[in-house]
């Protein structure tokens, strides 16, 4: 038995069989008339003046935050990215080994989730703007110096051999052959790093780091949905209009989009880039004023507690069998709901046309609304523990898959799902054959890299949810045992760096 | 006399300067084999797909077996299953086996179930060999992944899968122009084997010289027809004039 193409991408929905049993379990009793006055308030948001000036406050920290974490995370991933190609150094020294040590350490900060830098920052430096932006740009740094390393090592590297050979330096020869065929692919995935940066700093809100995050977390302890409302369609259409700038600025510059990790080719438009870049310095400072940031304030840290030998016997007693496979199980579930639910919701709804744009609606309320407030709101009717916790991670990841998935739907010829329809073959045997046929490896090759972005993710709802290390972190980080903290971190790094190795291979068989 | 297989009356569709098809009016009965001749941009495409139902004439009627196409999806999709297109391109799907493409003949008759299991295992290997013998190719392909087959494997796949889909309208959008003048006279002679009466057959071609086989030519420019006749009727004059000003054929 071989199981073919377009089934592979369905494989994972089989989670929800499990989940249709254990759901009615679940359920605690109450809460139903809450989440009635929630879906209903989405058509009434208050507009009262008070309150949306407090949101639209909120909202300019977490955007102000967004943009400026992005700009130095690509500033920092950039310089990263160069230090630790292989290419370069073995170019300018003969010799790899420093690229390869810094990749080594760059796998520490990348693998721990931009929450846990915030907590812990917020308790070395205190509640200061900075906080939140670090919190962003140490992860973000690193993924994209890893990115960046990767292009530039995968590049061909002929021009550059013939360079060094007819006499050029190698500074001047590695910019002039490994540049312009560099840039396209670190713009487009530049661009793709600001959604992602939207998404972090709004989730940093929550956890009280600032912005509008913060603002519908107590919008929504305090019952108060039409101000919750008021809020998430205002994020909604910031989130919604820069993807759509981000889109356009791709496909003007004849950039490939993200989904497959396709190749980019070669931009045509390098000048207007560079200008945008070099835009991004006057940016970075206007916004860091606005912010209040004092860089000066980031030197004043608070000395960390000293490590106790007596308290490594009681860290060690955590029940880390139990912890570790409840944060493994929760990434699956929550990958198989993600990566599996986006392409059945598209076939169910292929053959009414209205279904689509609402489809589209939930997608994005999917990618703007932060995991743990759709745990907090699943709580109001499911009891917490892994299966609330994973239906929380799995809807926010399923807008973002979804959205990709439409994407390559789009841009992958219809001819084929067309001839079956005029064969008199229905709506969704035609999508399933004609179309997820030529997208399923890519999909799925995006859907391993997802899933292992979902396993750096399980702290954040395992902080609301009741389940896994995140909730052991929480319960560390609230009684300040710091022995307990660095071994949840270590033990955090260590799951992500093997998950991300797994996904890497799973990837490479695929595509 | 049984209703014609296809009639077109009237049939007019917009273009964006002059209209691709204009006032056509055509009809087909079963056994006939229609070639559809004509320059480049004189509407044959435009007039295969609405033939094919994929294309909605912007004033006129189409019928097909004597009955316009349903508004209701389910009868609409009944009436479809008695078409069947071969594709310029093919549009075989890559990424599934041989046997596979056969099946998506059948698909418009299957349930969800069928559709879904077809994809998991062999499903009806005997109807699927029998469609390859009948085309003079080897069953074992039938296992074969569709990117691992020849040009001309892949032309006679695409007639297998009609073959499966038994519809009784055969439309064909230049199936040879793409071949070498050996392996074109052979996927003609296919066509024309397969499409007796009750069947019915409408070809596009670019090349005057393969209209042996066919019982109607009809010459389409600027999308008017310019002749309907037998091809043993049909006059140098009349294809100069068809062609005139164009580089083809």
């Amino acid at each position: 038995m071989k199981i073919a193409p377009p089934l592979q991408v369905l494989i994972p929905a089989g989670v929800i069989l499990p989940l249709a049993l254990v759901l009615p379990g679940l359920c605690h009793g109450g809460g139903w008339e809450l989440i009635g006055a929630f879906a209903e308030a989405a058509l009434h948001p208050s507009l009262d003046p008070v309150v949306v000036d407090s949101l639209l406050r909120g909202l300019g920290v977490t955007v102000g935050v967004a943009l400026l974490s992005w700009c130095l995370s690509l500033l920092l991933g950039l310089l990263l990215g160069l230090a630790s190609s292989r290419l370069i150094w073995s170019t300018l020294s003969g010799t790899a080994l420093p690229a390869e040590l810094l990749r080594r350490f760059l796998a520490i900060p990348r693998s721990i989730h931009e929450l846990i830098w915030g907590l812990l920052l917020l308790q070395v430096l205190g509640l200061q703007p900075a906080v939140a932006v670090l919190a962003i740009v140490i992860p973000y740094g690193a993924l994209v110096a890893r990115v960046i390393s990767d292009q530039l090592d995968a590049l061909p590297d002929q021009t550059l051999k013939a360079l060094l050979s007819a006499g050029s330096a190698g500074p001047a020869a590695l910019l002039t052959a490994m540049g312009p065929p560099l840039l396209p692919g670190v713009v487009s995935y530049g661009g793709y790093r600001l959604e992602c940066a939207l998404r972090s700093a709004t989730l940093l809100g929550v956890f009280g780091l600032g912005g509008l995050g913060n603002e519908l977390l107590l919008t929504l302890q305090s019952l108060e949905f039409r101000e919750l409302w008021s809020g998430l369609w205002l994020l909604l259409a910031v989130m919604l209009s820069l993807e759509s700038l981000i889109r356009a600025l791709r496909q003007r510059w004849g950039l490939a989009n993200r989904f497959g990790q396709a190749q980019p080719g070669v931009g045509r438009q390098g000048r207007e880039i560079l200008l945008l870049l070099g835009l991004l310095l006057p940016l970075m400072l206007a916004i860091s004023h606005s912010l209040g940031i004092e860089p000066a304030a980031l030197l004043h840290w608070q000395p960390l507690p000293p490590l106790h030998s007596q308290h490594w016997q009681e860290a060690l007693a955590l029940p880390w069998g139990r912890l570790i496979g409840n944060t493994l199980l929760l990434t699956v579930l929550s990958a198989c709901l993600a990566v599996g639910g986006a392409p059945l919701l598209l076939l169910l709804v292929a053959p009414w046309r209205l279904a689509q744009p609402l489809l589209r609606l939930l997608w994005a309320l999917g990618r703007l609304w932060p995991p743990p407030l759709t745990a907090l709101l699943l709580l109001f009717v499911f009891k917490p523990g892994i299966w609330t916790a994973a239906l929380a991670l799995g809807f926010h990841n399923l807008g973002i898959l979804g959205r990709l998935l439409l994407e390559g739907a789009e841009s992958c010829s219809g001819a084929a799902e067309d001839a079956l329809h005029g064969q008199g073959v229905g709506a969704r045997v035609a999508l399933l054959y004609g179309r997820f046929s030529a997208l399923a490896r890519s999909y799925l090759a995006y859907g391993a890299y997802r899933s292992d972005v979902i396993l750096r993710e399980t702290v954040v709802v395992g902080l609301m949810a009741g389940t896994g290390l995140g909730t052991q972190l929480q319960e560390s980080l609230s009684s300040f045992a710091w022995d307990q903290i660095a071994l949840l971190l270590v033990a955090y790094a260590a799951l992500t760096l093997v998950g991300e190795d797994l996904s890497d291979r799973a990837r490479r068989r695929l595509l | 006399m049984d209703a014609p297989v296809l009639e077109l009356r009237g049939v007019s569709v917009k273009g964006r300067q002059q209209p691709r098809l204009d006032q056509v009016q055509l009809s087909l009965h079963a056994g006939e084999r229609l070639a559809l001749l004509g320059p480049s941009g004189a509407g044959k495409s435009t007039l295969l797909a609405v033939a094919n139902g994929l294309l909605q004439a912007d004033q006129g009627q189409v019928l097909w077996g004597g009955e316009a196409l349903s508004r209701r999806p389910r009868i609409k999709r009944r009436q479809q299953r008695q078409i069947g297109t071969l594709w310029q391109d093919l549009r075989l799907i890559e990424e599934l086996s041989v046997q596979q493409n056969l099946n998506c003949g059948r698909l418009a008759q299957w349930g969800w179930p069928k559709a879904l299991l077809n994809l998991l295992l062999p499903i009806e290997t005997e109807a699927c060999a029998a469609a390859l013998r009948q085309l003079d190719l080897d069953p074992a392909l039938l296992a074969q992944s569709v990117g691992q087959l020849s040009g001309g494997q892949r032309q006679r796949v695409a007639i297998a899968r009609l073959l499966r889909q038994d519809p009784l309208l055969w439309l064909a959008d230049e199936p040879l122009s793409s071949l070498d003048p050996r392996l074109a006279g052979e996927l003609l002679q296919l066509l024309l084997e397969q499409t007796a009466a009750p069947r019915a057959l409408v070809m596009s071609l670019h090349r005057p010289d393969l209209l042996a086989g066919f019982s109607r030519v009809v010459g389409l420019r600027e999308g008017r027809i310019l002749f309907d006749c037998a091809p043993e009727q049909l006059e140098p004059q009349a294809l100069q004039r068809l062609y005139a000003g164009s580089t083809t054929p």
